[in-house]
Formats: C-alpha cells, sequence, structure tokens
C-alpha cells in the first residue's frame, strides 16, 4: 500500500507539474493558432519573437531594476512591436497565394532574430526575475509551484482577454471576417492589411506575455529556448487544431502533461520521441486536431 | 639589498627596458609575420565559449607583439598576427573552417575549436599517422584550447591539445571530498544527455571517480561502475539509475524530485550553465539540500554565476583556472578588458598563444611563404616534442603519445555570488 501510495503520488504530481508548465506551450500554440487562424499562414518566428520581447523586459530588469510584473508588461509590449515588424518583413509585400515564400521568409526571420539574441548576451544565460520564485503550496503530499500557479493565472487571464477582443470587439469582428473570407471582408470595407497587422500585434503581445512566463518558470533565460519553443508551439497548434484557440489550449495542457509522463516513465532521451509521435498519430488519424474544423482528405 | 646588488638589477633593469623599446622597430623591420588561425563557437547559444577564446587570445597575441615579438629561425623578430573564423558548435563548420584555413591561409597552426563533438569529427579529417603516405588527411597542427571531453586529441598526430585532464581533476575531487566529509556515503545525479561533453564526463569521469573513493551510488551502486573510468558507463544513464534532461531543457520537476527521493548525501549536477541554473533552481524550489553538490567543469564559469548565483551557492567544481597567480590574474583583466572572461576554457588560449611563441623559437621556423608546408611540420614536431611549458597556474605536463596535456587545477566553491578557490593540490 506505501509503495503503491507513494508512486501515485508520484505520477498525479508528475502529470500536475507538467499540465502547469503546458500553460506556457498553451500560450505559444495560441499565437501560431491565431495569425494561421487570420491568414492561413504559418509564422515559424512566431517563438523567436516572444522569446525576443522577453530579452527587452531582461534588459529594464538589468539596466534600471524594474519589478518583475514591469518586465512582464514591457516583453509583452516589446514582443507585439516585433510582430508587426515580422509581418510587414515577412507576409505584408508576399503576394497572398505564396504560402512557401512567407514560410520560408519567416523562418529566415526565426534565425535572424535569434542571432541577434545571441549576438547581444553572447548566448550566456541571464537569470530571468520571476514573481513568487521560491513559493511552494504544499496540499498533503503534493506540491503546487507558486510561480507556476502565477503562469497559470496570467495565461487564462491573458487568454480570456484574447477572447474578448476577438467576439466581443470591431477588431475581433474584422478579424474574423478577413479568416473567413478577405475578399469579402475587403468589400466589407475592412483594411485587410491594417487588420492583419494588428492581429500579429495582437499575437506579439500574447507572445511576450509567454515568452517572460517561460522565462521566468525556468527563473533563466537562455536562446537556447528558441527552437525546441518554435517546435512545441507547432505541435500544439497542430494537435489542438489549426486555427483553434480551445484547442491550443487544451493541447498545450496536454503536451505539457504527457510529456512529462513520458519523462517519468522512459527517460529523457525517449520522451520527445514519443510527443512527435502523437503529433504523427494526429496528422494521420485526426488532421484537423482536436477542436480543428475538419479537412477532407481529397 | 647590497649596492651591487642594486646596480645589478638596475642595469638589468635598463637592459630590459632597453630591450623592450627596440624589439617593436626590430619587428617593424621584419615584413614576415608569425601568422596563427582560431576558431570556435561565436554564433549559436554557446557563442559565449567563442567571444572569451577570442579576447584571451588577441590579448595574448598583443602581448607577445609588446614585448618584441617571436624570434624566427634566422634571428629576425617578427610579430604574432591571429585570424579568428566563427565555426558555431558545429562539426560542418570546424571542418570547413579547417580545411579553409589549412588550404587558404598561411597561418602555421589553429587553435580551435570549441565543442567536443565538432572537435572530435574536425580531428578526423587530419593525417592519422605523421608521414603516412597512404593517408590524404590534413597535415596542419592543431592545439585546442576548449573542447574538453577525455582522449580526443590521440585521433591524429596532428592534433594537439591544453586543456584540463578532467579524469586527474574528479580523481582528486572526490578524494579531497572524502577526506572533508567523511559521513557524506551515498551519491546521485544527472546529465545532459544530448551534450557529449556533459554526458561523457559525468558516465565516463565523474560516476566511476566517486566509485573509486568509496562512495556509492543510492539503491546499491550501477552494475558494472567499479571505480575504473569507462567501466560500465552505458548503465549510469539508464533510466533506472540517474535522472538527465537536455541542453535546451525547460522544466526539470521531475528529474529533481527523482534527486529529491534518492535523498543521497551528494548531488551531481553534470551540465553546462543552462541547465545547471535550471535544474538548481528547480532543486532549490524542491528544497533539496544535499550535503555536498558538484557540478560539471564548463559551468565553474562567470556564466553559471550570472544565470544563478543564489541557486549554485555552495557547488563544488574542479577547474584549470582561477586568478590566483600574478599572471593569471593579469590575464582575467586582459580579458575583460578585450570583452570576454577567463575561464578554464578561455584561460588556456594564452597558454597557447605562448607555447607557439617557444615553439617556433624553438624549431627555427621561418615563416616564408615557402616554407609553409616545412613550417607546418616543424610546430606539429615542436609540440609533440614538447615535455614541460609554464601555464597560468604553474607548469603543464605534456603525454606525448596522446597530445594531451596534464594541467594544474584548483577546486572551486560559489560563494557569495563568486568563485573561492577552496582547495590548491598544487
Amino acid at each position: 500500500m506505501g509503495d503503491f501510495w507513494f508512486e501515485f503520488v508520484e505520477i498525479t504530481q508528475t502529470i500536475g507539474d507538467g499540465l502547469f508548465f503546458g500553460a506556457t506551450y498553451s500560450l505559444i500554440g495560441i499565437g501560431f493558432t491565431l495569425i494561421f487562424g487570420a491568414m492561413h499562414k504559418l509564422n515559424m518566428t512566431y517563438a523567436a519573437a516572444s522569446l525576443a520581447g522577453a530579452y527587452v523586459g531582461l534588459a529594464a530588469f538589468t539596466f534600471v531594476n524594474a519589478p518583475a510584473l514591469v518586465v512582464f508588461l514591457i516583453s509583452a509590449l516589446a514582443s507585439g512591436l516585433i510582430g508587426l515588424v515580422v509581418y510587414v518583413a515577412c507576409f505584408r509585400f508576399i503576394p497572398v497565394n505564396n504560402h512557401l515564400a512567407a514560410l520560408m521568409a519567416s523562418i529566415g526571420a526565426l534565425f535572424f532574430i535569434d542571432e541577434i539574441v545571441v549576438h547581444t548576451t553572447d548566448g550566456s544565460p541571464l537569470t530571468f526575475p520571476a514573481m513568487f520564485e521560491y513559493v511552494m503550496l504544499e496540499v498533503g503530499p503534493w506540491g503546487l509551484r507558486g510561480d507556476l500557479l502565477f503562469v497559470l493565472a496570467v495565461s487564462v487571464a491573458s487568454t480570456v482577454g484574447l477572447l474578448y477582443v476577438l467576439y466581443r470587439s470591431r477588431l475581433g469582428l474584422a478579424t474574423r471576417a478577413v479568416s473567413q473570407q478577405d475578399v469579402a471582408a475587403r468589400l466589407c470595407g475592412i483594411d485587410v492589411h491594417r487588420t492583419n497587422a494588428t492581429t500579429f500585434v495582437l499575437a506579439g503581445l500574447l507572445g511576450g506575455v509567454a515568452g517572460a512566463m517561460t522565462a521566468a518558470a525556468v527563473g533563466v533565460l537562455s536562446p537556447l529556448v528558441t527552437v525546441p519553443l518554435t517546435v512545441k508551439g507547432l505541435i500544439v497548434t497542430v494537435i489542438g487544431g489549426l486555427g483553434s484557440i480551445p484547442g491550443a489550449i487544451v493541447a498545450g495542457l496536454l503536451v505539457g502533461g504527457l510529456e512529462n509522463v513520458f519523462l517519468y516513465f522512459r527517460g529523457v532521451n525517449e520522451r520527445d520521441m514519443y510527443v512527435l509521435l502523437l503529433l504523427f498519430v494526429f496528422l494521420v488519424f485526426r488532421p484537423h486536431g482536436i477542436f480543428g474544423s475538419a479537412i477532407d482528405r481529397d | 639589498m647590497s649596492i651591487k646588488r642594486l646596480s645589478a638589477a638596475a642595469l638589468a633593469g635598463v637592459v630590459a627596458a632597453a630591450l623592450v623599446a627596440f624589439a617593436p622597430t626590430a619587428s617593424a623591420a621584419s615584413d614576415r609575420t608569425v601568422k596563427i588561425a582560431g576558431w570556435g563557437a561565436k554564433s549559436g547559444p554557446l557563442r559565449s565559449f567563442g567571444v572569451n577564446s577570442e579576447a584571451v587570445l588577441k590579448a595574448a597575441v598583443q602581448a607577445i607583439n609588446d614585448a618584441g615579438g617571436v624570434k624566427l629561425g634566422d634571428g629576425t623578430m617578427a610579430d604574432m598576427e591571429l585570424d579568428y573564423h566563427d565555426s558555431a558548435c558545429n562539426a560542418d563548420q570546424a571542418i570547413s573552417v579547417a580545411r579553409k584555413v589549412e588550404s587558404q591561409s598561411e597561418a602555421l597552426i589553429g587553435i580551435g575549436p570549441t565543442c567536443s563533438g565538432a572537435a572530435a569529427a574536425m580531428y578526423g579529417i587530419f593525417q592519422k599517422t605523421v608521414d603516412d603516405d597512404s593517408d590524404t588527411g590534413l597535415q596542419f597542427p592543431i592545439l585546442t584550447d576548449t573542447a574538453i571531453r577525455p582522449g580526443l586529441a590521440k585521433k591524429s598526430q596532428w592534433t594537439f591539445r591544453n586543456v584540463p585532464n578532467e579524469i586527474t581533476m574528479y580523481d582528486e575531487l572526490f578524494k579531497w571530498l572524502r577526506e572533508q566529509y567523511p559521513d557524506v556515503s551515498t551519491i546521485y545525479g544527472g546529465t545532459e544527455t544530448d551534450q557529449a561533453h556533459s554526458k561523457l564526463t559525468f558516465a565516463i569521469v565523474i560516476v566511476p571517480m566517486a566509485k573509486k573513493h568509496g562512495f556509492e551510488w543510492v539503491g546499491g551502486g550501477i552494475e558494472g561502475v567499479t571505480g575504473a573510468v569507462r567501466e560500465g558507463y552505458e548503465n549510469v544513464l539508464e533510466v533506472s539509475k540517474s535522472s538527465n534532461w537536455l541542453l535546451a531543457d525547460t522544466n526539470f520537476s521531475v528529474q529533481a524530485r527523482a534527486f529529491k527521493k534518492s535523498g543521497a548525501d551528494m548531488m551531481i549536477v553534470s551540465s553546462h550553465p543552462f541547465t545547471t541554473c535550471g535544474m538548481l533552481k528547480e532543486m532549490k524550489r524542491q528544497r533539496i539540500n544535499p550535503k555536498v553538490l558538484v557540478g560539471l567543469t564548463s559551468s565553474s564559469s562567470a556564466e553559471t554565476l550570472k544565470g544563478c548565483a543564489d541557486a549554485a551557492e555552495g557547488i563544488y567544481i574542479p577547474t584549470g583556472f582561477a586568478p590566483i597567480t600574478e599572471a593569471a590574474a593579469m590575464v582575467a583583466a586582459a580579458a575583460e578588458a578585450n570583452g570576454g572572461s577567463a575561464d578554464l576554457h578561455s584561460a588556456a588560449a594564452w597558454e597557447n598563444a605562448h607555447i607557439i611563441k617557444q615553439v617556433v623559437e624553438a624549431t627555427g621556423v621561418m615563416a616564408k611563404p615557402e616554407t609553409l608546408a616545412e613550417d607546418r611540420r616543424k610546430m606539429r614536431d615542436g609540440l609533440e616534442a614538447l615535455v614541460n611549458v609554464d601555464g597560468l597556474l604553474g607548469e603543464i605536463g605534456r603525454v606525448q603519445d596522446e597530445g594531451e596535456s596534464i594541467k594544474p587545477y584548483v577546486f572551486v566553491q560559489a560563494r557569495s555570488g563568486d568563485w573561492e578557490v577552496v582547495h590548491d593540490p598544487r
């Protein structure tokens, strides 16, 4: 009984930790899915821009000792601005139907942004401020990290805010209209480019929060994180369903939880293999993801 | 001090000053230069390694030139000239730079690369055995400063390294810890398994050396690990034994809980600064307080303290560099002036530049375009013949048939945001 109970606590704690950490994946996934939903294009720069925003926030911490909340806010604003630049550089002037060019441009921008960060920081890991960093709430034998609870709360608040903008504002109406039929939206007098640019800024703001939350959860910021976070974001987007915000939320938590379970049972060398297998299973058997609209194979 | 001695000292001072004053003139008179090439990670996440090596190399070359340069085979004084290339932490790029430098430059020798994986691949393109006409590999000497994974240089007789010997360092560290902490008996730890240096040093060196000095892996040991280097190393990395992570991981909760569950007296975190910090912070969150904490050599750097000085408090690491001698302190200051920092990896670049000067002068290198191949061969032979050289912490011994070094080392501990030397076995 003792062993069973111990194992039960371990496994539930493992899943719980993963779910909490998965909140950061959800935020990244939402950004990917938001842009895909609006433009039907993948913005591969998204995670790099999110982390670059976190670096700008970190600069405020380093140079003027700004408090953590201000750092998070600056991260979000900076990432929103970078999102706008990425839109102009990689999407605005590329013909709408040339998906490959936009994709390649955004991959190029990903590495460009990453190298700027590397050259500015020499690639050194830097301490990132966190809220409730060493707070651990204990519930019986389980422990809940205070900083991850904060991350989850911020993620939920950001998502609610985003959903409000999308479904209760004129901007959201315009975004959804462009997403559904951009020619019709144009005929209705909607400025498609401005709407897309605003979507990039919105996604960027959310990405900045995600970047800052990821850095805060680790306590250290490093350019090493960029590519893995990009991959996680894409996995979450596909599993959740391209274009589905609720899907990105659920998939982020799912990937975070399962990642920890795979790690616990199979070790780190096999962990990512199973996560990628999960992606493969979804692509083959449920290509529209958990919540995405059905895709006709033919 | 007697008048006579004082006069002698004054005379020596005047002569030295005159030599220094006239040296640039002699150097300027020569249009020949001793060209050396360096390469390391100047892009990518490990950029700090390349930046630090380049900064220290530049400072060393400047110091050599300021002191009159290098004496060539015909007595001419020549300046040393450095070209530094970016090979990232990438085997293809390291190989490409090595080929380019060998074929398109007049460099007598190369210093690099940063990463052990890149070095292992790069060494493979060099001629394995000197004078083997059937082997068309590169005939160009290399004196690596950073890539530290044990046993790499013997891949080719053209490749040499001036890097700390981790086997000796961890052997002595655990012996010392045994004396300092007689009540400590059990150990547990983990590593980043996608980073060759961290993983292999952990499995091949650290765990066996701990075992050798009587520390027992929790749960009764690991099959095949007897205390001899390499023995049973595959078993160290098994899921049920150690708790590991990857170089870019961000979530360490499962691994830290395994550390906690082990209840070991001594814990080992064998990784580079980013994940060392992530793991140590998670350990602090989970209130894991081992009696002794041991880290990987590469984490004894400024990066770790920049990332997590508070969580790293108390960690012990063996290192081949600390500013504890006049020369080492001077190099640390010079590196900082050049925009880098001196640590166990980059400080070797200073020693390498001076070793090259010593070898050029000992072997009569001419540094003329028409003697390039002959000069490179002289450099190789000179490096192989070296027995002892002066290093920043003391004399560096050589293992001639393996191209490796035996460097002096110290044990440092993170204390209040700084690395403090806690044991100096020199």
